[in-house]
């Protein structure tokens, strides 16, 4: 009966999942994957996934953009003089927050700015335009803040303008990255701080018991023996409705086209191609 | 402190303002554009040890910039790395905390008195790369009105040469200035590139009618995808092509015959720099007869025994002789610095 619970629970919670709708039925399919003693470690695992849906990650970036920008208004930086940046590549998730944002907030309205970090010409050459303002980062989810601070370590590359702050707008971040990024002066305005302690499969987390916590990542080995807990040995829960981290555990994601084992929440790029046509 | 005002030359004055402050190193941030390259080990370790056994004694200068927490340095980036370290490997100060920083808090700079600040961190530690340093000199340049090299050499710590090359990038448009910070290596144009071809440019659009018609965006563009097809091998070819054009301009036909091989050069994607302008190109004797000049030069020298000249006004006048070949020298060297090899490291 609790099996039937746990399912109803995640069909209503993950609904709005993108890369793979995620029912009553695809959740129950993935619990029944693992051996019927490990089944209710998985479904506490399950519950300890912090999910942030379309609405709340809206939510989350609106609100601390507002807060931001209050801050620098009262500082005395106008709205033209914020200069929006979404970091990697396009088609990543930067860019879909940063349209997210922009639109909710009206910030062309506003009169900000928008840039792309592999713009390194462009954010020189707007930032001396504007003479002083604040750089603002926009993310959805920032782990180790490797890949975050090597994008703005190139956008900020030939920016020689003392005057400019930057900000990093993310609806989560775990704890290891708040320490990286600080260290280069960058103020995270953040939703969520994602602890270790938050991380059932995290070697600093008391969640599960130890045995418990033994058996889910013998499981997780079996299925990607070298990203077991994800990238880095993160092992981190948050689940973005757009797409799961690459730091989630591989329980959660499953095998690459998703055989033989079948995640909960794939990544897009986890699952089988599609035909066209 | 540099509190600069962009209104003229008054604004270049440091006046030294601001509160003095015992902070710690997390309220401080490090400088974006401080390459790691700019501190000498030895001379770190030999800071490090000092702060150690003394703390800084040395305030650092820093600022708020608007609506930051942390202070952002304007003078004091070595001290304040050595503190970082010294805490982080678990050394205390007497008082048997973390160390912390003395700083003066100053005004945030104006852009253009933080820009002016950072030329000199840069000149005298650890040179910009060109198209930063050009883009970072036209600001200067559109906001002090000035264009003369002497005062912005002044201004700015580069040299004429620098300021020059700077000022030859920055007559290219926009959309070719960024293919030199295209974050794509393999698609990125070395600045060089456009110092190189900019007299080839200026010498095709003068003198040759079908590489005029093509516009001087045209013009350049062809030479971008030359570059990119590999036709030019190194962009020290195009200094074969104003070789060319200069060594024949007392041959009316032989110079014809250039002009014809440039408009060829511009319009045939496949032509190559050597296969079309190495026959112009003179003989090596005259690089051997400057080589001999430099040797007799300095033999003579020598012989001449100098170094105890006693007479003031001999000297000071034989000082101005040596300053001016020494200037021309440098120019020379400076001109012919590159490698014609197309391997060879590139700017």
């Amino acid at each position: 009966m609790w099996r039937f619970y746990q399912s109803v629970s995640a069909a209503l919670r993950f609904h709005d999942y993108k890369p793979q709708p995620l029912g009553f039925l695809s959740a129950r399919r993935w619990m029944m994957q693992f051996k019927k003693d490990d089944q209710e470690h998985a479904a506490l695992l399950l519950e300890n996934v912090i999910y942030l849906s379309e609405r709340k990650t809206r939510r989350i970036l609106v609100e601390q953009n507002e807060a931001l920008m209050a801050r620098l208004a009262r500082a005395g930086i106008p709205s033209k003089n914020l200069i929006y940046v979404q970091v990697h590549d396009p088609g990543s998730s930067s860019p879909v927050m940063l349209n997210m944002l922009r639109d909710a907030c009206s910030l062309e309205r506003r009169g900000c700015r928008f840039m792309d970090s592999r713009d390194s010409y462009g954010i020189t050459k707007l930032t001396s335009e504007l003479k002083e303002g604040a750089l603002i980062y926009v993310d959805d989810f920032v782990g180790t803040g490797n890949q975050f601070c090597e994008a703005r370590d190139f956008a900020m590359k030939n920016v020689f303008v003392p005057t400019f702050s930057e900000f990093l707008l993310v609806p989560s971040i775990c704890e290891e990255a708040i320490y990286k990024i600080a260290a280069k002066g960058i103020e995270a305005f953040s939703g969520h701080v994602h602890s270790k302690a938050e991380r059932p499969l995290h070697d600093n987390s008391a969640i599960l018991e130890p045995s418990a916590k033994a058996r889910l990542r013998e499981v997780c080995k079996g299925i990607s023996p070298r990203m077991s807990l994800g990238y880095k040995d993160l092992a981190t829960m948050v689940v973005l409705y757009r797409n799961a981290p690459n730091s989630v555990p591989a329980v959660l994601r499953g095998n690459l086209n998703q055989t033989p084992f079948a995640g909960i929440f794939p990544r897009a790029s986890d699952l089988p191609l599609k035909k066209l046509g | 402190m540099p509190t600069l005002k962009p209104t003229q030359h008054e604004a270049l004055q440091v006046v030294p303002s601001g509160q003095l402050r015992r902070l710690n190193a997390e309220d401080i941030k490090p400088s974006t554009n401080n390459p790691r390259v700019l501190f000498d080990p030895p001379q770190l370790a030999e800071l490090k040890k000092n702060i150690a056994q003394h703390g800084v004694l040395v305030p650092l200068t820093i600022f708020q910039p608007k609506g930051q927490v942390k202070y952002s340095i304007l003078d004091g980036e070595r001290r304040y790395r050595c503190v970082v370290e010294l805490n982080q490997e678990g050394h205390l100060g007497p008082d048997g905390k973390p160390l912390k920083l003395p700083a003066n808090i100053v005004e945030p700079p104006t852009m253009i008195a933080g820009l002016l600040y950072m030329f000199s961190i840069h000149n005298f530690r650890e040179a910009w790369e060109l198209m930063p340093t050009a883009l970072s000199l036209k600001t200067v340049m559109q906001e002090l009105g000035e264009t003369d090299n002497a005062k912005l050499m002044k201004l700015t710590g580069l040299s004429e040469r620098q300021i020059e090359r700077c000022k030859s990038l920055l007559e290219f448009p926009e959309k070719f200035q960024k293919l030199s910070l295209d974050p794509d290596p393999k698609t990125r144009i070395p600045p060089n590139f456009w110092i190189e071809a900019l007299p080839v440019l200026d010498l095709a659009m003068d003198k040759v009618e079908n590489v005029k018609k093509l516009g001087r965006d045209g013009a350049t563009e062809k030479l971008v995808e030359k570059y990119r097809d590999r036709k030019i091998k190194s962009v020290i070819h195009f200094r074969r092509i104003m070789e060319s054009y200069e060594s024949t301009e007392e041959d009316k036909t032989a110079n014809a015959k250039v002009l014809r091989h440039i408009e060829r050069f511009f319009l045939n994607p496949k032509t190559e720099t050597r296969e079309l302008f190495d026959e112009f190109i003179v003989d090596k004797k005259r690089i051997q007869n400057a080589l001999n000049a430099c040797e007799t030069f300095i033999t003579q020298l020598k012989k001449f025994k100098l170094k105890y000249t006693a007479d003031d006004e001999e000297r000071e006048s034989l000082r101005k002789s040596l300053i001016e070949v020494r200037a021309y020298c440098e120019s020379l060297e400076e001109a012919l610095k590159g490698s014609d090899d197309p391997e060879a490291p590139k700017d």
